[in-house]
């Protein structure tokens, strides 16, 4: 526990409370981050600093107001805690605000998420540069005579967060961040110039793949985009690479959140324990992998977290609801949005997939697009390449998916064996079948 | 390359709530004077930033041979007040203060950045950013002089000293008149959206530039139920206004636009899906000229040859009737300034000159890349981040057609009145936007309402294919706009005519 940044935070709350205010919820995020960037072999951006984010929700008389400041002078922070307070009392009033019933505070498991890399603090100057340089050595060796530019980049950092509340919640947890990537640009046809990327993130550095992976594979990824054309539109099964599920997952999460069902734009709302997908569409928010780069105790409610399984075999299991939309829902709290998801892995690789499914495409790459949480529409432009038998032939750029998110999922008929460890959504690839990919 | 899931969790942390709302936070000292009268030292009187003190800052950060420095003083107050179920009952006030430094070598860049506007931390910072020149110390200005600049949005009262009492109806009007448009409306958001931002950028060729620059918004958003179905649509204007712009005409007419828009969905279908002609309706639309075209002439891209443009110069890319301009002077619209982020005054910059790619849209760093001078397009989203060139107002001039006739021309496709979100991948020049409204053409009539749909195109090729331009050009009004490059948003404004782009590939579904 930081002393510092817990003495800011429980004089925080004690002088809202003092201010006037009923109850008070308070947090303080700090970071300590490097940030380094290599292009034509030398440094493009070297940026480092400490950032602090002070917030305050206050709560008086059933008025609720929000307040984040970085102006963490002391004199600064008692005229901001007055107006907040003075702020909040001209709102209307709101019978659904308060904090949580505490009980909802116990019960915090004793695990260790191990999210803070002890090698965290022996990390030096000279280790990020030859990190970068070791990245942006390999791209350019895998990229050949093609490539026109590589921007070779990491990303780290020491993260802590403190959150205290009036009536007894005190949570702090302490994480480090790794990212680490190279985006490559290569000469196509004409004026063509496709860009492509490769990055990894980890909470723990020896999770990390190594530089030359990095790099390499971000040649690979961005070659693989050459000679990219639009196809005749058609009906076809797909496979969405396991780093790209979330993209598509995301327009399914934003309708399954308390505020989106009580306010009537979300076309999961009557959905509980109804089948809307396929078996083999099963959700799980697992709050405890151990260096997950969503694990947490707890959430910005102070609710002790739980592992669940959001959906099961097809059959909606849970929502999201925080406290607030539980008490306007008159329903269970859960949690307020997910820590680790994951769609547990099958049993055979893309590869093997890819043989059996004769011609389809291989989508590695989402443009635009958008989803209706209110309906359930979709729709997103793709690129990826088209197989064969097993095999990639073309490369397709400029097409498109469009579809309803209540049939989608029933469309999905297999999940592979390859999760994606490298972000808090562990997804695997995922085969589709019937699904319209338009072009021409 | 995004940065993930982590960070934006311990982000979200302390402000609880992600999403929007809030309250006017009252701040001490200073804030009640009216902005049109003040004078400059803003950053002086309130943080002791003294001339004296950038030269220090500025020496440190030249101290190991950089070409040049500057210093980005920013204090930001946001704040929006929100409405939920019938009743303003959410209050949202940020406080952003800090100062970034920058030391430029050739092309590469030193950075660091304080909370604190005390000398010690801004002399680390300054130190962090020396780093990356590796010689003697260089040549930092002696004394400063205050850059002379337009106001393309002069203020008769900072929003901030508005008093909540003045902001809450209008929130609760734009819900009682949602409501009161349709008996199929069942939820309402509503809010009101105000950002001051006020910056000083001192830089070590002896320039200091201080601006005020005002946001905001208001924003209603509906969901309307028919049949046991469900639609929901929003509308929003604002931009760099002065309070007295929020009066009943504009909430009259925010809150039609959001009804009509939810009630015309309960008819609208994804249309069919394949390569058609697609007529763009005049203002939002404009997205896709930001998306297909602008982000590909900034020169950052160009400079680095990542862009399809970067060869395009004098050339022919478009029809004589194409002119493509980025205005940072339009008055109170979101993406003009009167000065950019490393201190070069707002001005207007030809990108495409009837049909001929005379400009790129630069900043310092580019501009000395090229030989030019800056364009002013130098932005940034805070003082944590580094500067890009970024867009302003990108507009496409009106053409010589009437709108019923750019829509007769279409045996079968699709009209796009309204763009939710868009997306370019700027070495390929392929782009996609997210039409969230709009309708069928058949015949050179428009019929059944659409939805929900991705469109996808190429940049340079849409160009070539804009073949009608109509007289009725239109600024988007919006205010809730931002654009998104690198990991930082800055807000953008964009406009334009009725348009024909030949063919497009329409992400609709199989009919």
């Amino acid at each position: 526990m930081n002393k510092e940044l817990y003495d800011l935070v429980a004089w925080t709350v004690k002088t809202a409370i003092s201010a006037g205010a009923a109850e008070c919820r308070a947090g303080v995020s700090s970071e300590r981050f490097v940030d380094i960037s290599y292009r034509d072999r030398k440094p493009e951006n070297i940026k480092e600093a400490t950032t602090k984010q002070l917030g305050i929700e206050v709560f008086v008389n059933g008025r609720y107001s929000i307040q984040t400041t970085s102006d963490l002078r002391k004199t600064a922070l008692k005229d901001f805690i007055s107006s907040a307070i003075a702020t909040t009392k001209l709102l209307a009033e709101d019978p659904f605000r308060n904090l949580p019933d505490s009980k909802y505070y116990k019960g915090r498991a004793k695990v260790d998420l191990e999210v803070l890399d002890p090698a965290y603090k022996k990390l030096t100057p000279a280790d990020r540069h030859n990190w970068v340089k070791a990245i942006e050595d390999a791209a350019l060796a895998a990229g050949g005579e093609k490539v026109v530019s590589v921007t070779a980049s990491e990303y780290d950092s020491h993260d802590e967060l403190l959150l205290m509340s009036s009536n007894g919640f005190e949570g702090y947890q302490e994480s480090t961040y790794y990212q680490a990537g190279a985006q490559m640009t290569v000469q196509d046809e004409g004026d063509r110039r496709p860009m492509g990327f490769d990055y990894a993130a980890s909470v723990i550095k020896k999770n990390m793949p190594s530089p030359e992976e990095i790099g390499a594979s971000a040649a690979k990824r961005t070659l693989n985009l050459l000679g990219g054309k639009k196809l005749k539109t058609e009906t076809l099964p797909i496979i969405i690479e396991n780093r790209n599920v979330s993209r598509l997952l995301g327009g399914f999460l934003a309708a399954m959140n308390g505020s989106s069902i009580q306010q009537k734009r979300s076309f999961l709302a009557d959905k509980k324990g109804k089948k809307i997908g396929s078996k083999h569409f099963t959700i799980i928010d697992d709050p405890f992998v151990k260096g997950g780069m969503g694990s947490r105790l707890f959430d910005m409610d102070g609710f002790a977290l739980k592992k669940r399984v959001m959906v099961d075999a097809g059959v909606l299991k849970e929502f999201f609801v925080d406290w607030y939309y539980s008490r306007k829902l008159g329903w269970e709290p859960t949690t307020r949005g997910p820590a680790n998801l994951i769609i547990p892995p099958g049993k055979r690789s893309v590869k093997e997939i890819m043989k059996d499914l004769g011609r389809g495409i291989f989508i590695t790459g989402f443009i635009g697009g958008n989803s209706n949480s209110t309906t359930g529409d979709a729709s997103i432009g793709i690129t990826g390449q088209l197989f064969e038998n097993g095999k990639l032939v073309q490369a397709v750029a400029e097409m498109n998916i469009a579809d309803n998110h209540l049939k989608i999922w029933n469309r999905l008929v297999e999940v592979a064996n390859d999760p994606w460890i490298y972000s808090s959504q562990r997804m695997p690839s995922l085969v589709f079948t019937d699904v319209v990919v338009s072009g021409l | 390359m995004k940065k993930i899931s982590r960070r934006s969790f311990i982000k979200t942390a302390a402000s609880a709530a992600a999403v929007s709302i809030a309250a006017p936070v009252v701040l001490p000292r200073g804030w009640y004077a009216l902005a049109g009268a003040e004078k400059p030292g803003y950053f002086e009187r309130e943080f002791g930033m003294t001339d004296s003190l950038s030269q220090k800052v500025l020496a440190e950060a030249l101290s190991k041979g950089g070409d040049f420095a500057d210093l980005y003083f920013e204090h930001t107050i946001t704040n929006s007040l929100s409405l939920e179920d019938g009743k303003v009952n959410r209050a949202y006030s940020d406080v952003s203060l800090g100062v970034g430094i920058r030391t430029v070598k050739g092309d590469q860049v030193g950075y660091g950045f304080t909370q604190e506007l005390a000398e010690e931390s801004m002399m680390n910072a300054a130190s962090t950013a020396a780093t990356i020149a590796s010689g003697k110390a260089g040549k930092s200005a002696g004394k400063f002089t205050w850059l002379k600049m337009k106001n393309y949005y002069p203020l008769k009262k900072l929003l901030t000293s508005v008093p909540l009492e003045s902001k809450l109806p209008l929130v609760q009007s734009a819900n009682d008149k949602c409501f009161a448009l349709s008996p199929q409306v069942v939820k309402v958001n509503a809010a009101f959206y105000d950002q001051q931002k006020r910056i000083l950028v001192v830089t070590s060729d002896g320039t200091k530039a201080e601006d005020l620059q005002p946001r905001n918004y208001l924003y209603a958003s509906v969901t309307a139920e028919k049949d046991g179905r469900r639609e929901r649509a929003g509308w929003n204007i604002g931009g760099r206004w002065d309070f007295s712009f929020y009066t009943q005409d504009v909430v009259d007419e925010i809150t039609k636009m959001a009804v009509d828009r939810t009630l015309v969905l309960f008819k609208a279908v994804q249309p069919p899906a394949g390569e058609m002609p697609v007529v763009l309706g005049p203002g939002v639309t404009a997205v896709l000229l930001h998306e297909a075209i602008g982000h590909g002439m900034e020169a950052d891209f160009n400079r680095k040859k990542l862009s399809t443009y970067s060869t395009m110069i004098g050339r022919q890319v478009a029809e004589p009737f194409v002119t493509i301009i980025d205005d940072g002077t339009m008055p109170n619209y979101l993406g003009s300034i009167n000065v950019d982020d490393e201190g070069t005054p707002g001005q207007r910059t030809v990108l495409v000159d009837k049909g001929i790619l005379t400009s790129y849209m630069y900043d310092k760093i580019s501009a000395r890349h090229y030989k030019v001078n800056s364009s002013g397009n130098g932005r940034r989203q805070s003082y944590q981040h580094f500067i890009q060139p970024r867009m302003r107002n990108t507009i496409m001039l009106a053409g010589p057609a009437t709108p019923k006739d750019v829509i007769k021309n279409v045996k079968k496709g699709i009209y796009v009145q309204d763009v939710s979100n868009g997306q370019v991948k700027i070495g390929e020049g392929d782009f996609a936007f997210f039409v969230s409204q709009g309708k069928m053409v058949e015949n050179g009539k428009l019929t059944a309402p659409i939805k929900d749909i991705n469109i996808m195109g190429n940049g340079p090729k849409m160009l070539k294919n804009t073949t009608m331009l109509a007289n009725d050009f239109e600024m988007n009004k919006g205010g809730g706009g931002a654009c998104g490059k690198g990991g930082q948003a800055v807000p953008c404004g964009f406009g334009q005519p009725t348009c024909l782009v030949k063919s497009m590939t329409v992400g609709g579904v199989k009919r």
